[in-house]
């Protein structure tokens, strides 16, 4: 019911809005809902930072990239490549890397996107250095291109969609409430017989994965990725989606992704200003709604209800 | 009748701890311990202030491996094992300082504890497929008897965190025996409990008995420890100090000395 509802506002957006510069700033929403939502699997339910998730976003970019412009390959080929490859090199990571806790995984993977970066950058000879990549083949559809903005957007909606229904039936199960209880009590959860170390590495994996989707639709709709858009920045903005959207909640994945896309936008306004404001839209975000946006907003509908059911039951 | 050793027709210890030592850095928590507990009793452990009873708990549990020493659970030695392997074993534990999942309702409390008796995997999950909501629905039924056998089921929906805390201890034990332990390690369950909620832990811990289940207690109420054990062993200071029944132990003269002083 929830699915269907959202099926139909991205299909009354796709068909209601013309305008190029709004669907493309859409598109990119839907890109950075999937980086949140594997982010917010990790993070909002397991309990475990990662501070360098952009270099999953750039693996799975670069990937489908040099296999369409160095070899030729078409995308629809290198996109299993792309996700294959990022699960095994996130696997090799998480191995050692889940051992630490806390600010030690944060500093951890901080290493790990600066690795990253630093081979997306230095690796010239194949990812093209610091001038990047240019001239990657957008998609198509036997031999239909999807140049048009409109259908790119329903493609990437699409992956959301998918991936919204992946993510809820996850924290439904057996396996969502072994991350809840890892993030909750990790001690308890390894003694009522959860494999903590393997759920780890798994959901590990799970957000690599999106994150290269997301950098494969991503690389495919500009054409052209440079380093820049996978450095350090990229991941703590990231992480900021998953907390002011809601940790472990699927829809703030949504809300921090279209928050943090949209209020650049918004604040062009304040020219110069713009960065403090939004700096300090954050702050009062985290200030009044700790626990994000999703989380906070419901709290507030529920006391107003009740408030509104108590003032009808004794005038 | 599997409990039963063929040729003698004894009942065979369910656990067993043979010579087990742990030392943390100079200090000697576990030295050279050894008993047996018997299938489908109530066993406890008693003792003052670290005489290393949590830590006994914890080399059984797998959260420490001794330094020596084996722990033979139903024939098999199960020292140095991870803890999750050793709770799908059928070994389920309670915590000193109560350890619910805060973030869940009682009854994913109880969920997480039948975590081991289920099998859907991240594919099994995004799949659906029906066996996986069959076992998902048997596994909330399992999950709603049990919280009525401690008598929690009209709070089934509420934040665990937001039950009163003598409530908290009784959710944890049906938690525990979400997964069907046939052994359930019990670190001292009735601490901050008032008197009717300790006599209503008392008769519960019977009734878990009955139905089978081995518990091994760490406790301090000794009302509480006399009145259920079939068994009692005395730590002190690491060492074991005595073992047997309540009335044994009572009257033992190192335990009188350890427990209230020499002078009496």
């Amino acid at each position: 019911m929830k699915f269907l509802l959202f099926a139909g506002a991205i299909l009354v957006g796709g068909v209601l809005v013309k305008n190029p510069y709004h669907l493309q700033l859409l598109t990119f929403i839907g890109i950075y809902t999937l980086l949140a939502l594997g982010l917010n699997m990790l993070m909002g339910y397991a309990g475990q930072i990662s501070l360098g998730h952009a270099a999953f976003f750039g693996l799975g970019a670069y990937t489908t990239a040099v296999l369409t412009v160095h070899y030729g390959w078409s995308p629809w080929m290198s996109l299993p490549v792309a996700l294959l490859l990022t699960a095994c090199v996130s696997f090799l990571v998480a191995l050692p890397m889940l051992k630490l806790h806390g600010f030690y995984l944060g500093m951890g993977t901080l290493g790990f996107g600066m690795i990253g970066y630093i081979l997306f950058r230095g690796w010239a000879r194949v990812t093209g250095g610091d001038s990047g990549l240019v001239g990657i083949p957008p998609l198509s559809v036997g031999s239909m291109e999807l140049t048009s903005k409109t259908a790119y957007y329903f493609l990437v909606w699409f992956c959301v969609t998918v991936g919204f229904i992946v993510c809820e039936r996850i924290v439904g199960s057996r396996m969502g409430r072994a991350l809840r209880a890892i993030h909750d009590s990790e001690q308890a959860a390894g003694a009522m017989g959860v494999d903590t170390s393997r759920i780890k590495v798994n959901v590990f994996v799970l957000s690599a994965v999106f994150s290269a989707l997301a950098g494969f639709l991503y690389a495919h709709m500009v054409t052209f990725i440079s380093p820049s858009s996978f450095d350090f920045l990229v991941s703590v903005r990231m992480v900021t989606m998953v907390v002011i959207g809601g940790m472990a909640s699927i829809w703030g994945s949504l809300l921090g992704a279209s928050l943090l896309t949209l209020l650049p936008e918004w604040l062009h306004v304040f020219v110069d200003y713009e960065m403090m404001v939004y700096g300090l839209v954050l702050m009062v975000v985290m200030i009044f709604l700790p626990q994000g946006l999703t989380r906070g907003l419901m709290d507030a509908y529920e006391r107003s209800r009740s408030r509104y059911r108590n003032r009808h039951a004794n005038p | 009748m599997s409990d039963l050793d063929h040729d003698t027709g004894i009942a065979m210890p369910i656990l067993e701890v043979r010579g087990v030592s742990k030392s943390f850095g100079g200090l000697q928590a576990l030295f050279d311990i050894s008993f047996e507990v018997l299938p489908a009793t109530i066993h406890a452990v008693i003792g003052p202030n670290g005489a290393g009873k949590t830590t006994l708990f914890n080399a059984v549990t797998g959260v420490y491996v001794p330094d020596a020493g084996e722990i033979v659970y139903d024939g098999e030695a199960i020292q140095g094992r991870k803890p999750h392997a050793i709770a799908a074993k059928g070994i389920m534990r309670t915590f000193q300082n109560v350890e619910l999942f805060g973030s869940m309702s009682v009854l994913e409390n109880v969920l997480v504890g039948r975590h081991s008796r289920m099998r859907c995997g991240f594919w099994g999950a995004i799949g659906r497929l029906p066996w996986v909501r069959r076992e998902e629905r048997e596994a909330r039924d399992r999950a709603m008897e049990l919280l009525q056998f401690v008598g929690l089921e009209q709070v089934a929906g509420q934040p665990s965190t937001d039950l009163p805390f003598g409530w908290q201890r009784f959710l944890e034990i049906a938690r525990a025996m979400g997964a069907e332990p046939r052994l359930m390690l019990l670190d001292e369950p009735a601490s901050g409990l008032n008197p009717v909620e300790t006599q209503r832990l008392g008769d519960l811990l019977l009734k878990i008995r009955d139905r089978g289940i081995t518990l091994l207690l760490v406790e301090h109420d000794m009302s509480l420890t006399m009145g259920i054990s079939d068994r009692i062993l005395v730590l002190h200071q690491g060492r074991r100090l005595a073992e047997g029944t309540p009335r044994e132990v009572q009257s033992n003269e190192a335990v009188i000395a350890a427990y209230l002083g020499k002078e009496r």
